[in-house]
């Protein structure tokens, strides 16, 4: 048996090192590997879950194609390159490149992912999407009052004293900071969770907000202007490291009063809070992606980062904003959330009209040329983009699609080839993690099944066919060396690191802080923390101040009674994992949960089947009722399968945050009603 | 002291890893580690806590004390209590007799499955899996320090079996403060039925009964030195055998029921059982009055020992004291049937007391207090029969007193339930939560 370190490239805070042990080409063991001091206890579920999903009897692992009657058959590899390079050369001779489109997910992360942009570079170019589905608004937010985004390293946060956990559920999304929240639990820190639900996060706390979705930003203002008027802010740490101290002073409208009618939290709670937050220190915040997936998301997360400036929580250890570190991102060309932006690759000749929030009306629009084919790997957008029912349309528009995939998901069913994706242990790669400070290496430690392949190898063979002139440096030969070559030359005049002190288990980047600012440098265009951000105003439209504004315009015709939230469950990550038997057996059968009262007027029980809708779309699915949930509120879990009674984006307008081209997921409303009295 | 699992309920957020990884471990297909949730109904106004639960290779292990075919052994070199499922008959005693819920029926195989400590791995030096695969630090495997703490979480077993766990963490049961504060809905109702109730223990009621019959009869035989029908008597004994069979999942294994005479009361009972149709079938077919005699004797102690079987899984006064206990019911049948007036109405009135005691404990409703009182209403007029020599038909007063007394068995069934974690947290759960939703 052999064992090797490896790490966990999932889109997930947590990126856990693991030892994995090999036998007889069948993964036979995931166990914890303790050098990486942020997970040093190991996978999740989903991590232990690899030795099924390596070799699930419903992985694809032969190139499908699909027949006239609609079903797919098994082809050879090299009969459905040919059939690829022939297609995608007829749609760029007919239309131009630039009518197919190429979409990537973040179903796999790793440097290796570049090289498909080398190879669409060489075709001549595609149609890409801008934007994230997941976390720029707040990327973005962060960006303009820090200067950059980062924090502290995560086991500092034992040394917090408050610690505000702000629509984050890390029992569920990054499980391995539990650890560090009970130990700092155990040493006296007061834990509050602030969240329209009561997440099993919450069930940990001392105390529950649970505000209105998406009034976080109104809370968070209230509080500051508590702070301020009652002096419990750090006044030397803001006149040495902070501008627009007076301007967001004088900004401070809402008051506790007017904040208990927007959030539905008391005036007596939202002082306390304050008090809580301005009197006992260090406080980290921990702010969460869900809560700026909302159209005021930016500012939200700018509202509630001012708490931390003003009570200089900033650049100490147990103290911080820590909404993503991405001090392990050292080899990346440019950084979240400028790599999101729209007009950042002018030299390249891609073409980026798609909205990733909007990515089905865009579709449907583009012209000159109109969308002709789609290329999708490591996505599943059919069902992860907004407004499902116009990204069906597009694809069903689009002639010619290619899905790269492990499972026939909603989308691969839509393909008219699947290319069988490889597995996290199938090629060698190196990651990065936007919690944890690593920076890891993954070894090949296990050969593909079938004929399943690499994106890099699926790229070189179609680049052969096509004639494409390529370079090893872009493309790299097929077989793992090749690729641990072009690793090598891939990280090299980034840092200190090479190829071979990653082999030996992960690493942190010499330059790293550990306390995030801790020098009081800020990459800000002052130099200081910006609490007035002229950039917010000329980029994004918005006050050049942290304001709110609610998601919910006044006399909005189309008003359904129930806010509709798709939150992130400990099972899966996205769409993934769900389908795993091991996963399945552990968890509840998902469904959409409501509140006792809002079940009971529409007189349905658990189990029942209803029917969730609104001017967007509807979907059936199970209901659950739950006193986690508060009265005027669903839930959903986000990637649940068509096929499960999932496909929430239905319900969900494709619309993009107020800053860093984010989706709003979470601003729709639905109403829901019993499926059998149809 | 020895080395046991070691549990911070603050850490464990029911992630379920360590029930994925036993089962990744040791290819199962049951969960051997499940997550028990004290307030799994999430009320705003009782803590909520997750233990993650498996084996606790207790060093007074009942369940292999009880299991009567000896398919349970301990480990010498880690102490792990292990079951050896090509041994085990699926009588499901040790699931009565675990208060952990730790013996799992495996509906494929028929058997028991449990938690074997990964007991190959702990030799080679390998921690059990659950305990590796914790991602926060919950769960873990080490030299104890002390006895699980008896008054960490009321609802946590207690039947001194020293079992290997103990919790560490802050006894920290404050309530989580919601803002605004949320009261449970009015309607909100957590709807746990019983768990246990005679659906599945049929042929247990069904085989105690018809012993408790074949008994009576041959005592009562006995006192009007009358050999009973050869007929008659033989069928009831095979309808017995036969119907006991039904309970287990591995028929073809029942021989090995015997094997654990020594410690377990249900080893005992089938060896009773046994002699007692030995001697019986040699009386009656034989007609030898010493046979007969012996036959009374060891149908005496058939029924004690059944009595027993129960006893040792639920030592609850209820079930001690109750009056379906079946040598109490065998001494008032053998007394109405020789019309010894006496004698019966003194132990109908123990019955009758421990019937009246059951209601007062019991919080009935419904359908539950009328079959009650239907039993006690079918004692009384059986008895009154008896007692004013009124024979409306001698067969008929007879079914109705035997109904009655089957009754009185079903009632047993309904009131054991032996303890298990499962159902001491629901009912410390309706209790508090009922008490504080008054207040």
């Amino acid at each position: 048996m052999e064992e090797f370190i490896t790490a966990c490239p999932r889109n997930c805070y947590s990126t856990c090192s693991f030892r994995v042990q090999v036998e007889n080409n069948i993964i036979r063991r995931i166990l914890p590997y303790s050098g990486n001091l942020a997970t040093p206890e190991g996978t999740c579920i989903k991590g232990l879950s690899y030795i099924e999903r390596h070799n699930s009897p419903d992985r694809i692992i032969h190139p499908l194609i699909r027949t006239s009657k609609g079903k797919f058959e098994q082809i050879d590899i090299n009969e459905a390159f040919d059939i690829i390079s022939d297609k995608l050369l007829k749609i760029k001779q007919n239309y131009g490149s630039q009518s197919i489109l190429w979409y990537k997910g973040s179903g796999m992360s790793g440097l290796t992912n570049e090289i498909g942009c080398s190879f669409w570079k060489a075709f001549g170019g595609t149609t890409t999407t801008y934007g994230n589905l997941c976390w720029p608004a707040g990327l973005e937010a962060v960006r303009l009052t820090l200067g950059s985004v980062k924090h502290n390293v995560p086991w500092d946060l034992e040394n917090a004293k408050t610690m505000i956990i702000w629509g984050k559920n890390p029992a569920e999304t990054n499980i391995q900071e539990i650890a560090f929240i009970a130990r700092a639990k155990e040493n006296g820190c007061r834990i509050i969770v602030i969240d329209p639900i009561r997440t099993l996060t919450a069930d940990k706390a001392d105390i529950l907000f649970c505000p209105k979705p998406g009034t976080d930003g109104a809370l968070a203002l209230s509080i500051a202007r508590i702070l301020i008027d009652e002096d419990l802010i750090n006044s030397s740490f803001i006149n040495k490291h902070v501008i627009g101290f007076d301007e967001f002073k004088k900004s401070l409208s809402v008051s506790p009063a007017e904040a208990e009618k927007i959030t539905g939290i008391p005036s007596e709670n939202i002082i306390e809070l304050a008090h809580i937050i301005g009197r006992k220190g260090p406080v980290t915040i921990l702010p969460g992606y869900g809560l700026q997936r909302h159209l005021n998301g930016g500012q939200t997360i700018r509202s509630i980062l001012s708490l931390s400036v003003l009570t200089g929580n900033i650049g100490k250890s147990g103290a911080g904003f820590n909404y993503a570190n991405l001090q392990s991102y050292i080899f990346d060309y440019i950084k979240e959330p400028l790599s999101y932006y729209p007009d950042t690759e002018q030299n390249f000749p891609f073409r980026r009209t798609i909205s990733m929030s909007k990515m089905g009306t865009d579709m449907l629009k583009a012209s000159n040329p109109e969308i002709k084919a789609v290329w999708i790997e490591r996505g599943n957008p059919l069902l992860q983009s907004p407004d499902t029912n116009n990204v069906k349309k597009a694809f069903a528009k689009a002639e010619f699609k290619v899905v790269v995939e492990q499972f026939m998901t909603d989308t691969a069913s839509t393909a008219d080839i699947i290319l069988p994706a490889k597995d996290m242990f199938e090629q060698s790669d190196i990651i990065g993690s936007y919690w944890s400070p690593y920076i890891q290496y993954k070894p090949k430690v296990i050969l593909s099944p079938g004929e399943v392949m690499p994106e890099s190898e699926i790229y070189y063979h179609l680049a052969l066919k096509l004639n494409l002139k390529i370079s090893p440096e872009l493309i790299p030969e097929p077989g793992n060396e090749h690729i641990e070559e072009w690793l090598e030359r891939r990280i090299k005049g980034y840092s200190e690191l090479n190829l071979k002190d990653l082999k030996n288990g992960p690493v942190l980047d010499p330059r790293l802080q550990h306390i995030a600012y801790e020098d009081m440098k800020f990459e800000t265009p002052s130099g200081k923390i910006e609490l007035f951000s002229s950039e917010a105003q000329t980029r994004w439209g918005t006050s050049p101040l942290p304001d709110y504004k609610s998601c919910y315009p006044q006399n909005n015709d189309d008003f359904y009674p129930l806010t509709f939230i798709t939150s992130n469950t400990a099972s899966r990550i996205h769409s993934q994992f769900g389908n795993l038997k091991i996963i399945r057996d552990t968890v509840q059968e998902p469904a959409v949960v409501i509140s006792q009262s809002d079940a009971s007027l529409r007189n349905i029980s658990t189990g029942d089947k209803i029917r969730v809708y609104n001017n967007t779309g509807e979907i059936c699915s199970i209901a659950r009722i739950s006193n986690r949930v508060q009265p005027g509120t669903v839930v959903l879990p986000n990637g649940i399968w068509f096929n499960e009674g999932g496909g929430g984006n239905h319900l969900i307008a494709g619309r993009e945050t107020d800053m860093g081209f984010g989706a709003a997921f979470h601003d729709n409303r639905v109403e829901v009603e019993k499926a059998d009295q149809l | 002291m020895s080395k046991g699992f070691i549990f911070n309920h603050i850490k464990c957020v029911a992630c379920s890893a360590c029930s994925a990884a036993c089962v990744l471990e040791n290819g199962w297909t049951i969960r051997p580690r499940a997550i028990f949730t004290y307030n799994h109904e999430v009320s705003p106004y009782l803590p909520l806590i997750n233990i993650s639960l498996a084996c606790n290779h207790c060093e007074t292990a009942v369940c292999m004390e009880g299991c009567p075919a000896k398919s349970y052994t301990r480990d010498a070199l880690t102490g792990a209590v292990i079951i050896n499922d090509k041994k085990c008959i699926g009588c499901k005693y040790c699931q009565w007799n675990c208060p952990y819920d730790a013996p799992k029926y495996n509906d494929e195989t028929n058997t028991i499955g449990k938690c074997n400590l990964c007991f190959s791995g702990l030799i080679e030096g390998r921690l059990p899996a659950c305990t590796t695969a914790c991602p926060t630090g919950a769960l873990s495997f080490a030299e104890l320090k002390m006895q699980a703490d008896k008054n960490t979480f009321p609802w946590f077993p207690d039947k001194n079996l020293s079992p290997k766990i103990e919790f560490s963490g802050k006894k920290n049961y404050d309530l989580l403060r919601i803002i605004p504060e949320r009261v449970a809905e009015p309607e909100f109702q957590i709807v746990r039925e019983r768990e246990k109730t005679l659906s599945g223990d049929w042929s247990l009621a069904a085989f105690s009964f018809v012993s408790t019959i074949s008994v009576a009869i041959l005592v009562s035989s006995f006192f009007k030195s009358i050999f009973p029908d050869k007929l008659i008597f033989t069928s009831l004994l095979v309808l017995a055998g036969t119907i006991s069979l039904f309970h287990l999942g591995k028929k073809q294994r029942a021989w090995r029921a015997v094997l654990n005479i020594k410690t377990s009361p249900l080893s005992r009972e089938i060896a009773f059982f046994i002699l007692f149709s030995i001697f019986s079938l040699v009386a009656v077919f034989f007609q030898i009055p010493g046979f007969l005699i012996a036959a009374s004797i060891t149908g005496l102690f058939l029924l004690i020992s059944i009595d027993s079987v129960y006893i040792y899984s639920d030592r609850r006064k209820s079930v001690l004291m109750h009056s379906g206990q079946t040598f109490l019911s065998a001494l008032i049948i053998v007394s109405f049937l020789s019309g010894a007036i006496l004698p019966f109405i003194f132990i109908a009135l123990i019955k009758l007391s421990s019937s009246l005691y059951l209601i007062s404990v019991n919080k009935n409703t419904g359908v539950d207090f009328v079959i009650r009182f239907f039993r006690i209403a079918l004692l009384l007029l059986s008895g009154a029969s008896l007692i004013s020599g009124i024979s409306f038909s001698g067969n008929v007063i007879i079914f109705l007193f035997l109904t009655g007394e089957f009754i009185d068995r079903l009632i047993f069934y309904i009131d054991f339930e032996p303890l298990r974690i499962s159902s001491l947290i629901k009912n410390q759960y309706n209790t508090l939560n009922n008490e504080k939703k008054r207040s």
